[in-house]
């Protein structure tokens, strides 16, 4: 096995990602040192604000009433007991928050946090992925170097040489009921937790031009492949047969026409619910409900950024992590954060057709660096650069612009 | 003339008797020599009478004539359920792929129902209408009708489904899937699984809480440690509520826990383990202590772990399977299979001793022989090989499947005396090779009953240990190996040095492991007999319906059959995968270097091991040092020694590895 060739392959890809990242912060309208002059407003931290009773429900049939804007954030830093202040990744559980860090994983239940490092079995510090196997509860947790299933408080190792996981670097794990999608930098993997079978995809199997994946996703019968530099693989799981979706427009770094397909082959991630797919590139946003799909950049929305690191969905809303504010949208209506410019609260901008309105709020997301965030129906959880934001449903967008 | 014709004739038939039989004998004893006890000739005496050519060549062959004609159908009962109303005993036949039901009343069989493959374990409904299978080859449950004695639904699980328990309450099943070392739940109004939850390795049995709040699971192996340390088996504790694990508590220095019991106060639950001593030398165990066997006393809700010793000084009660507490919680049964015995145990002893062990006033309780007899009441001799038990409702009643002698035996659980026994089957019990699996299964033939062949080979296969079993402590460390199908895979031990199974199972056996005499001749026939011809893989779970190979597992033949590397350079034919580990064993029978031998190895060639059902098997290597399939290359594969395999991407590796999961019985390879 060319373990050599792949952990040579591996530190190039990032290396990559690494200076892809420092891009992306330099290209980011505020800076951590920005940052260190705004001192963000921070609301009262309290467990129960923290965690809502209410249970998550994945039921389709459901949806916000209305387009939702969140507001009194509360921020989470290495004060308040984080390893860490970059976040990479944070994820909603029944009764706890899990949030991943470049410095371990932490767990905030009943108000205290809690760290798990590479001493308690982790599989590396840098932590970028978390994911939850809705039925069963176990933790699945994508690392720097391998990847974790963390069950009842057990941590079970999985790498490139211990077992079928495609690369050590995992960018982004995804639990369903039967299977675990591991999106890696060599690749994407199928772990089967039902028989302990490994699938893997990359160049040599599948249609993916580059092995580099970088989000994943799953929905329905079928799991979407985020490939920089190859656009999404859909698979389908009954058939075995996979679909590309690419930039039409070819290597142009601009949409030529508009809304004829992916916005770029260079994606970053992936995210699927109520019948539509999201894709999140570092040239816009993608959005396809399996008729047609839109792109959508700065110039022709109220994205803030056309550097998209990462979306999620939940119901008909998608949720996008830029270098410039955390940002949602439905379809009809986006809503965007942003620390205030000069450090004291925030901005919320809500914009429809051509009504925008501008918010100041007290509270802000503590930096407009968003790597990732996660949803219920009446929280979001934002991972930044520089900490943990936590924000309530406070009211819906008609609320305002009605 | 033609009296000197005849003359003549007879002269030449004498010398051709004198020359040519003589010859035959000596032909045949040293034919003999090499396949039982080597060079050793101070016994050939003793044994050349006890051999004949029947001893090898007619009962060690599966499909043989004497095998088909001379052994009979056995029902060997394996586990137990009543019905609440007390009136119907429900027995899974493991080698007949039947639930029997027997009226308790006359004690008379009244349906034998058809289920799935090697039936296991079975439960009743509330209302006693209703029974549950696992059917452990099937990878199934049986839904059976009682009222109609016939099954009615299948469900389908993972593979191995063993233990088996029903929280009616919420209408759900749990199912422990062995193979797959994980719990099917199962909702029982759509008859479906709806999830599964991981466990230990090879999950076995499993019970639900009084109360219906939690289900405790156990495991037969130890999760895997890194190499020569001590073995770790986990205890998964369930929330019934959620149908999640909410704890992993583990077992240290112990393994093989088959059930598992509640007390009916619900604050403790019992489990069987065996205690093995397998990081000293084996050649201790005429200075005891080889393998103990204990009570595991588990505390769900404080998650302490206790083991109490079953055996005595100078005794012991090999491979505990079953363990049943009566309705009062008064009095608890362990089946002790490898010594046919059922120990009777009392359970508020047993709190008292815990009570000490919890002030400090005890320490180290698993190492104390005598303690036993502060807890044991009396020890109840059975048939041959008891296995599952259960208490009547009424708690009078403790019935004991003695599975190799087709009995369900009754004992009295207030006076423990043997009440009566049921009779399952008219078959022969002492066929010839019937009396080699209870022999298998019987610890009689240790120093001391300290162990079987079953303790090392738990269910004819491997316990997924290393043992020290060399003659110099530390060196020659030995994973222990599987007993299925090993016709035609001779020689047997890591070094090769035992060409049959004869010579693995007689002299040499009992000079380093047993430290008793040698089996009696007829004992070893029927014991080689039963080994190499009624032992077989269980179906292999990684091949799909009608055993086509998935489209990973395709590209893996082409690439464990393959002659070039990736950049085309021939591969040379003993670097070729296939060349060593050819079908339909998947091995050649000889020795080779593959560069894994360390300084604790006294030579660095080790017999190629057969592939069939290899996934079973881990950890791998002579030596247990590779943890997954995965590793054999990944890590101890640097030099190419273990076929050439450097050049493979990790995608080709994984095809590889699911190729590998994919071989299964020698029968499927000698039809294609």
């Amino acid at each position: 096995m060319n373990i050599t060739k792949i952990s040579v392959a591996s530190l190039l890809v990032i290396a990559t990602a690494l200076f892809l990242i420092n891009s992306g912060l330099q290209n980011s309208n505020q800076s951590d040192e920005d940052f260190s002059n705004a001192e963000p407003i921070l609301a009262e931290k309290t467990s129960d604000l923290a965690i809502s009773d209410e249970k998550d429900s994945d039921s389709s049939d459901f949806s916000f009433n209305g387009m939702p804007i969140y507001g009194d954030w509360v921020v989470y830093t290495m004060e308040d007991g984080l390893p860490s202040n970059k976040i990479n990744t944070v994820k909603i559980d029944d009764n706890r928050i899990l949030v991943g860090t470049d410095r371990g994983m932490a767990i905030l239940q009943n108000g205290e946090w809690t760290v798990y490092t590479p001493e308690d079995g982790l599989a590396h510090r840098n932590v970028l992925s978390i994911d939850i196997n809705p039925s069963n509860g176990d933790v699945w947790i994508g690392t720097m170097n391998g990847l974790n299933r963390w069950s009842a408080g057990v941590f079970e190792r999985f790498d490139q040489f211990n077992s079928g996981l495609a690369n050590d670097v995992v960018y982004e794990v995804r639990a369903d009921t039967r299977y675990t999608w591991i999106a890696t930098a060599a690749g994407a993997s199928r772990f089967d937790t039902y028989t302990g079978q490994w699938l893997i995809f990359n160049e040599e199997n599948a249609p993916i031009h580059e092995p580099w994946t970088y989000g994943i996703t799953t929905g329905g019968n079928k799991a979407y492949i985020a490939a920089w530099g190859g656009g999404v693989i859909e698979y389908n799981n009954d058939t075995a047969q996979f679909r590309v979706y690419m930039d039409p427009d070819g290597h142009f770094n601009v949409s030529l026409f508009p809304d004829d397909g992916l916005v770029h082959d260079i994606t970053t991630g992936v995210a699927y619910d109520d019948g539509i797919l999201w894709v999140s590139t570092y040239f816009g946003l993608s959005r396809y409900n399996g008729q047609r799909w839109w792109g959508y950049f700065p110039h022709n929305s109220g994205l803030t950024s056309d550097f998209v690191n990462a979306v999620k969905a939940k119901y008909s809303v998608g949720y996008m992590a830029t270098d410039d504010g955390f940002n949602t949208f439905d379809g009809t209506t986006w809503v965007t954060y942003k620390p205030a410019e000069n450090g004291n609260g925030g901005v919320t901008t809500i914009s429809r057709d051509e009504i925008v309105k501008t918010e100041i709020t007290e509270t802000s997301i503590s930096h407009g660096f968003i790597w990732n965030m996660d949803i219920r129906e009446d929280i979001v959880w934002v991972a930044t650069s520089h900490g943990l934001s936590m924000g309530k449903v406070i009211g819906t967008a008609d609320d305002i612009i009605l | 003339m033609k009296i000197k014709k005849r003359v003549l004739v007879l002269i030449i038939l004498l010398l051709f008797t004198i020359l040519f039989v003589n010859r035959a004998i000596n032909w045949s004893a040293d034919h003999y020599e090499y396949y039982t006890i080597g060079e050793v000739s101070e016994v050939r005496e003793r044994h050349i009478d006890a051999l004949k050519c029947f001893s090898c060549h007619a009962y060690t062959q599966k499909d043989g004539f004497f095998v088909q004609k001379t052994e009979g159908i056995y029902s060997s009962p394996y586990n137990l359920a009543v019905t609440p109303q007390d009136d119907v005993l429900l027995v899974t036949g493991q080698e007949s792929d039947r639930l029997y039901m027997i009226d308790l009343k006359n004690h008379q069989i009244i349906n034998s129902i058809k289920v799935g493959d090697r039936p296991h374990s079975v439960i009743v409904a509330p209302d006693g209408k209703m029974a549950y299978v696992t059917n452990q080859w099937s990878g199934t449950v049986s839904v059976v009708d009682l009222e109609l004695g016939e099954e009615i639904n299948t469900i389908t699980v993972g593979g191995g489904a063993s233990g088996i328990v029903a929280d009616f309450d919420r209408n759900i099943l749990y199912v422990s899937n062995t193979y797959t070392a994980n719990i099917s739940v199962v909702d029982l109004n759509t008859q479906t699984e709806v999830k599964r939850l991981r466990a230990g390795s090879y999950p076995s049995g499993l019970n639900i809480s009084p109360d219906n709040s939690t289900v405790v699971a156990v495991s037969q192996r130890s999760v895997i440690v890194e190499h020569r340390d001590p073995p770790r088996t986990e205890v998964t504790i369930i929330d019934a509520a959620t149908q999640r694990v909410i704890k992993r508590n583990y077992f240290l220095e112990s393994h093989i826990m088959e059930k598992v019991e509640y007390t009916p106060s619900g604050d403790l639950a019992f489990t069987t383990l065996v205690r093995p001593k397998n990081l000293v030398p084996a050649v201790q165990v005429d200075n005891g202590w080889m393998m103990t066997f204990a009570l595991g006393i588990i505390s769900p809700e404080t998650g302490v772990m206790v083991q109490l010793p079953l055996d005595e000084p100078n005794l012991y009660y090999a491979d505990p399977y079953d363990v049943r507490i009566t309705p009062d919680g008064k009095r608890a049964f362990i089946s002790h299979s490898g010594n046919d015995y059922i120990t009777a145990l009392d359970v508020d002893a047993i709190r008292d001793v815990l009570e000490r062990v919890k002030s400090g006033e005890i320490v180290n309780p698993e190492n104390d022989l005598l303690l036993s007899e502060s807890y044991v009441l009396k020890r109840i001799a059975t048939g041959s090989n008891p296995k599952g038990m259960t208490i009547s409702a009424d708690g009078n009643t403790l019935f004991v499947a003695e599975r190799l002698t087709d009995h369900i035996g009754l004992i009295d659980t207030h006076t423990l005396e043997i009440r009566d026994y049921i009779a399952l089957n008219n078959a022969n019990q002492n066929a010839f090779l019937r009396r080699g699996e209870q022999l298998f299964n019987n610890a009689a033939h240790t120093f001391q009953y300290q162990y079987s062949c079953y303790s090392c080979h738990p269910d004819n296969h491997e316990d997924g240990l290393t043992y020290d079993m060399a003659y110099y402590p530390g060196m020659d460390i030995s994973n222990v190996q599987t007993l299925r199908e090993l016709s035609n895979t001779s020689p047997f031990k890591w070094n090769g040095k035992n060409v049959s199974i004869y010579m693995q199972c007689g002299m040499r056996f009992s000079k380093f492991i047993t430290r008793t005499e040698v089996f009696a001749p007829d004992d070893l026939k029927a014991l080689v007999g039963y080994i190499t011809s009624k032992i077989e893989h269980p179906p292999n779970i990684y091949r799909g319906k009608d055993d086509e190979l998935t489209e990973s597992q395709k590209r893996g033949k082409e690439l464990f059959e393959r002659t070039k590397t990736n950049s085309g350079k021939a591969i040379p034919v003993r670097d070729q995968c296939i060349t060593c580990h050819p079908p339909p064993n998947f091995t050649d029978r000889t020795l080779h270097d593959v560069g894994t031998a360390t300084d604790k190895d006294s030579h660095p060639e080790f017999k190629t091991p057969h592939l069939n059902n290899i996934y079973e098997s881990p950890p791998y290597l002579h030596d247990g040092r590779a943890q997954t399939l995965e590793e054999l290359w990944t890590i101890y594969n640097d030099d190419d020694l273990h076929g050439v395999a450097n050049d493979m991407t990790k995608d080709q590796l994984n095809d590889l590895v699911e190729y590998l999961r994919s071989l299964g019985r020698a029968e499927y390879y000698y039809d294609n």
